[in-house]
C-alpha cells in the first residue's frame, strides 16, 4: 500500500504536536510495510518517498524537475543538516506567485473541473467553499496556495493508493489530489480553528476545515474530545469519523535521569504560549502557589504570540526570578528541562490532543493536565483538572510539592503507563482504516 | 565673571551574557568578556585615549586656567586594568598636572540611593577609596548616578565627611523662575548644588552632529558668543557657573571625529579666555567663588539627566524594571548575611543601573537612544537574561 500524504509539519520543520505526532505515525506505518510519499511546505519543489523506517531521520527528497534531480544528486553535502537546509525545509518559499496568477489558476481549475461530467453539483459547492476561502494576501494562505499548486503536480506525477492530509493547512492539497486521481482521501483533524483559537477564530479557515472533513472519504479525529467537536461544530457524517488517539515513543537517545537545575520544586509548563494552551491560567497558578512556596521556581518554556504579555504580567505581579522565560528550545534542550522539572501542567483551554503532556510522563514527571483535553482520555495516572478551576490547580500543585514522595511515586507510575502507549497501536488502526477506506472505495467504482 | 564647570562622566557597565535558564547552574559566566573588552577597547581608541591626550595638552597650555573635572566608576576603572591599562594611565597623567577634580560618586554606578541607604554608603565610600587609591585624591564633590538627586539624597552625602558639594540636573520644573547659573544650597542649606545647564550642554552632548539643528553646524566662535551672552544678566558682580555636564563618551564614541567635535574641543578653552570675565572653574571651588547668599532649592521628588522627563523613568518605569530591581535588592541582603565576598560582588556588578536601561521599552525618541546603548535586542530580552543572572545568583547562594 502507497500512500501520499500531505502535512505541514515534520521533523526539522516543528513548531508543535503536529510535527511530533507524523513523525512518531510515519515511522510506526513504515514498520507495518506502508510506503509513503511525504509532501511538505518545502522551498524547492520536493516530496520525501518514505520506504525505510531510518528514512524519517534522513529524509531522502526527490526534486520533480528532472534537471533540478540531476543537479541535487551530483552536489555533495556535509551532512543532512545541509541537505535539508538546500531543499529549503526550515524557509519559506522565496518563489511566491503573484497573487493575482493564484486567483487566474483558482478560476481556471474551477472551470476545468466543473466541466466535467461527473462533478456532482453538491461537488461543486464543497469546491467552491475551499477555493473561495483560500483568498488572502497573508503569508500563510500565499504559503498554503503555493503548496496547493505543486500538489497538483504531486498527485498527477507520483503513484498511490490512498491520500492522507494533516490539518487544514493541507486540505486544499488533499482535495486537489483526490479531485485529480480519484483516490480515496483521509483527513486528520490534530486541531481545529475552535481549538487553535480558543474562540471563533477565522471564518476562512472553519469554511476550509469544513469543505476538508466533508469531501474526505474518512475522517481521522485525534480523541473522542476532538470527533465531539466535528461532530457538534462541523456537523459531519458520524459514520466517517474514526478516533485514532496519538502516541509518544521515546527517542532511541532520550536520556530520562533527573538532573536538576533548581533546589526548590519546578512546575514547568512546556508549548506554544498561545490563549489555547492557557498560559494565563498558568501565571495565576505560580503567583498563588508561591505565596505559600516561595522557593518554588515555574518554568514557561516554549514561545508564542502571547510570549510578551506574559512575560509584562509576570513581572507585573513581582514574582521575582521564580517565573521564568527559556524562549524557545530544540529538542535536547526540551529534554534538558524536562529533566529538572518535578510538575509538568497543561492548562489548556482546548486541547484536541496534547502529545507534551504524554512526553513529560516518559521522563517520569508528575502531570496534571486539563480535563479539556484528547490526552485525558488516554492516561489515568495524571491529574485532570478543569482548566478554569485554578484553585484546584493550586492546591493540587501544592499538594505535590509538599508531599515530595508522593509525587516521585505518581512520576514513575506516568511513566509506566506512558511506555505502553506507543505509536505502533495507533499505525495499526491507520492501517486498518486505509484498507476499509480502500475497500469501500473499489467496492464503489 | 562667569566660570564654566565642565564635569564628564566615565562609564562602563559590565554587560550581561545571554544567559538563558538553561544556563543556571551550569558554570557559565554572567557577565560578557569578550563583549566588555570588545567595547572598552573601543571606546578608549575612539573616546577616552585620544580625548585625554587632547585635554593633557591644552591643561598644559593654559597653564591651569583651563580645568576640568571626571567622574569615573569603579566599573570603569576595572575594566580599564582589565582591557586598556593604558587608558588609566592616561587619567593618571591628567591627575598628576593637579588641574583634574575627581568627583564621588557610587562604586557600580547604582540606583542603590533608592533602594538601600548602607549599600549606598559602602558602594560611595568605596569609590571614595578606589579615587585615594589610583588617583591620590580625596572626593570634595559628590554625583549620584545619572544625576540622581532629591533631598533625601544631601542628607545621606551630608552624613560623609568632606563631600561639600553635589552635582544635579537643572530641572526647569524645580527651578522655575531661578537660573542655573547660580550655585545653590540644599534643602536644609547644608551642602552646595550646582546645577547642569542643560541647553547649552545638551548643545555639544546630544546635537552637535545634528544636521537638522537650526544652528548646525556649531562652531566655537557661536557656542562662545552664546556664553558670552549669559553674562550679560549678571547682577552686582556675582560670580556665574555655566555647568557643562556629559558623558565623557561624547567625545569620539556619540559624536565621532569626523563631526569635528575634537576640534571643536582644542579651541575652545582659547577662545573663552581671550574674554577677561569667562573663565574654568572645579566644582569645588565654587563654594568659595559664590560671592552671595546661597539660596535654598529644595528637590521633593527624584530627578535626573535622562531623557525628556529628567526623571527616573528611564530605569524605573515598568513593571520588568520594577521587578528585576527590587529582586536585586531582596537577593543582595541575602547575600550579605551569608557573607559571600564573590557573590556580593557579583550582585553589585548586577547592581549597575544600566541593566535596567536596557529594560526600558519607553518607545519614542528616546527609546531610540536606549536602543543604541544596549546590546540586546529588546528590553524583554534584556530583562530575561537579567532574571535569569539573578536566579543562577541565588542557586548559588543555596549551594
Amino acid at each position: 500500500m502507497k500512500v501520499l500524504m500531505f502535512t505541514w509539519e515534520f521533523p526539522p520543520l516543528i513548531s508543535g504536536g503536529l510535527g511530533m505526532a507524523c513523525y512518531g505515525m510515519v515511522k510506526a506505518l513504515l514498520s507495518l510495510g506502508i510506503k509513503i510519499d511525504l509532501v511538505l511546505p518545502t522551498k524547492e519543489e520536493v516530496y520525501f518517498p518514505m520506504r525505510e523506517i531510518s528514512d524519517v531521520d534522513t529524509l531522502p527528497a526527490v526534486f520533480l524537475n528532472a534537471r533540478k534531480q540531476i543537479q541535487y544528486e551530483n552536489r555533495v553535502f556535509s551532512g543532512i543538516s545541509e541537505r535539508i537546509e538546500f531543499i529549503g525545509l526550515n524557509d519559506h518559499p522565496e518563489s511566491y506567485f503573484q497573487l493575482s496568477d493564484i486567483n487566474r489558476y483558482v478560476t481556471s481549475i474551477k472551470k476545468e473541473l466543473w466541466s466535467k461530467e461527473s462533478f456532482a453539483f453538491k461537488e461543486q459547492d464543497i469546491w467552491q467553499q475551499m477555493t473561495n476561502n483560500l483568498i488572502g494576501d497573508e503569508d500563510l494562505i500565499r504559503k498554503i496556495q503555493e503548496y496547493t499548486l505543486r500538489a497538483e503536480r504531486m498527485a498527477k506525477t507520483l503513484n498511490y493508493d490512498i491520500i492522507h492530509a494533516h490539518d487544514w493547512l493541507t486540505y486544499p492539497a488533499g482535495m486537489l489530489a483526490r479531485r485529480i486521481s480519484s483516490k480515496p482521501l483521509i483527513v486528520h483533524i490534530h486541531a481545529t480553528e475552535f481549538d487553535r483559537a480558543g474562540g471563533p477564530g477565522d471564518e476562512r479557515i472553519h469554511k476550509i476545515e469544513h469543505a476538508g472533513m466533508t469531501y474526505a472519504d474518512k475522517v481521522i479525529a485525534v480523541s473522542q474530545y476532538t470527533s465531539q467537536m466535528i461532530m457538534s461544530r462541523y456537523r459531519i457524517d458520524t459514520g466517517k469519523i474514526r478516533i485514532v488517539h496519538n502516541a509518544f515513543s521515546l527517542p532511541e537517545d532520550a536520556v530520562i535521569a533527573k538532573e536538576r537545575i533548581f533546589k526548590g520544586p519546578v512546575i514547568l509548563f512546556l508549548g506554544r504560549i498561545t490563549l489555547q494552551k492557557g498560559p494565563d491560567y498558568f501565571l495565576e497558578m505560580a503567583q498563588k502557589v508561591l505565596q505559600i512556596h516561595s522557593d518554588a521556581r515555574f518554568i514557561m518554556a516554549g514561545t508564542g504570540d502571547m510570549s510578551r504579555k506574559l512575560l509584562r504580567s509576570s513581572a507585573g505581579l513581582k514574582l521575582r526570578n521564580r517565573f521564568l522565560f527559556t524562549g524557545f528550545l530544540n529538542r535536547k534542550q526540551v529534554e534538558r528541562i524536562l529533566r529538572a522539572a518535578d510538575i509538568y501542567v497543561l492548562p489548556s483551554v482546548s486541547e484536541p490532543f496534547g502529545i507534551s503532556p504524554l512526553e513529560a510522563m516518559a521522563y517520569g514527571i508528575t502531570s496534571i493536565i486539563s480535563k479539556q483535553s484528547g490526552v485525558s482520555e488516554v492516561v489515568k495516572h495524571a491529574f485532570k483538572i478543569d482548566f478554569w478551576d485554578v484553585d484546584l490547580w493550586v492546591e493540587t500543585i501544592n499538594h505535590l510539592i509538599e508531599n515530595p514522595q508522593y509525587c516521585t511515586k505518581m512520576g514513575i507510575e506516568g511513566m509506566r503507563e506512558v511506555n505502553k502507549i506507543q505509536w505502533d497501536e495507533a499505525a495499526d488502526k491507520i492501517r486498518q482504516i486505509y484498507s476499509t477506506t480502500l475497500a469501500d472505495y473499489v467496492r464503489k467504482s | 565673571m562667569l566660570n564654566i564647570v565642565f564635569y564628564f562622566q566615565v562609564h562602563q557597565p559590565y554587560r550581561l551574557t545571554h544567559f538563558n535558564v538553561l544556563d543556571i547552574g551550569q558554570s557559565k559566566p554572567i557577565f560578557d568578556d569578550k563583549l566588555n573588552g570588545d567595547v572598552m577597547r573601543k571606546v578608549a581608541q575612539k573616546c577616552y585615549l585620544p580625548t585625554n591626550k587632547l585635554l593633557l595638552d591644552l591643561i598644559k597650555e593654559h597653564e591651569g586656567r583651563f580645568k576640568i573635572a571626571f567622574s569615573i566608576t569603579g566599573t570603569a576603572i576595572e575594566q580599564f586594568k582589565l582591557y586598556s591599562p593604558e587608558t588609566l594611565d592616561s587619567f593618571k597623567a591628567l591627575a598628576d598636572t593637579g588641574y583634574v577634580e575627581f568627583i564621588g560618586e557610587t562604586y557600580y554606578h547604582s540606583l542603590a540611593f533608592l533602594y538601600d541607604s548602607n549599600e549606598f554608603l559602602d558602594q560611595v565610600m568605596m569609590h571614595r577609596d578606589l579615587m585615594k587609591k589610583e588617583f591620590s585624591y580625596d572626593t570634595e564633590t559628590f554625583r549620584n548616578t545619572e544625576l540622581i538627586y532629591q533631598d533625601r539624597l544631601s542628607d545621606l552625602v551630608f552624613e560623609i565627611p568632606g563631600f561639600k558639594t553635589i552635582l544635579t540636573e537643572g530641572v526647569d520644573r524645580v527651578l522655575q523662575w531661578r537660573s542655573p547659573l547660580y550655585a545653590y544650597k540644599n534643602y536644609s542649606k547644608r551642602i552646595n548644588l550646582l546645577l547642569k545647564y542643560y541647553q547649552l550642554a545638551d548643545d555639544i552632548a546630544f546635537r552637535f552632529s545634528n544636521r537638522d539643528w537650526p544652528e548646525y553646524p556649531l562652531t566655537v566662535e557661536k557656542f562662545v558668543s552664546w556664553i558670552d551672552k549669559l553674562t550679560l544678566n549678571e547682577y552686582k558682580g556675582k560670580n556665574q557657573f555655566l555647568n557643562l555636564f556629559m558623558d565623557y563618551e561624547t567625545f569620539g564614541e556619540h559624536q565621532w571625529a569626523s563631526t569635528g567635535i575634537f576640534d571643536f574641543m582644542r579651541h575652545f578653552p582659547a577662545a573663552v579666555l581671550q574674554h577677561q570675565h569667562l573663565g574654568f572653574a572645579h566644582p569645588k571651588e565654587t563654594t568659595e567663588l559664590s560671592n552671595y547668599q546661597q539660596e535654598s532649592v529644595s528637590f521633593p521628588e527624584a530627578v535626573s539627566w535622562a531623557d525628556e522627563e529628567r526623571d527616573l523613568s528611564a530605569w524605573l518605569e515598568n513593571d520588568m524594571q520594577h521587578n528585576a530591581i527590587e529582586t536585586l535588592y531582596a537577593l543582595l541582603d541575602q547575600i550579605k548575611v551569608k557573607g559571600d565576598p564573590d557573590l556580593l560582588r557579583t550582585a553589585r556588578m548586577l547592581s549597575t543601573s544600566d541593566h535596567f536601561y536596557y529594560m526600558c521599552a519607553k518607545y519614542f525618541q528616546d527609546g531610540d537612544v536606549h536602543k543604541y546603548f544596549s546590546p540586546y535586542d529588546s528590553p524583554d530580552q534584556a530583562y530575561i537574561y537579567y532574571i535569569n543572572a539573578l536566579a543562577e545568583l541565588e542557586e548559588r547562594l543555596l549551594r
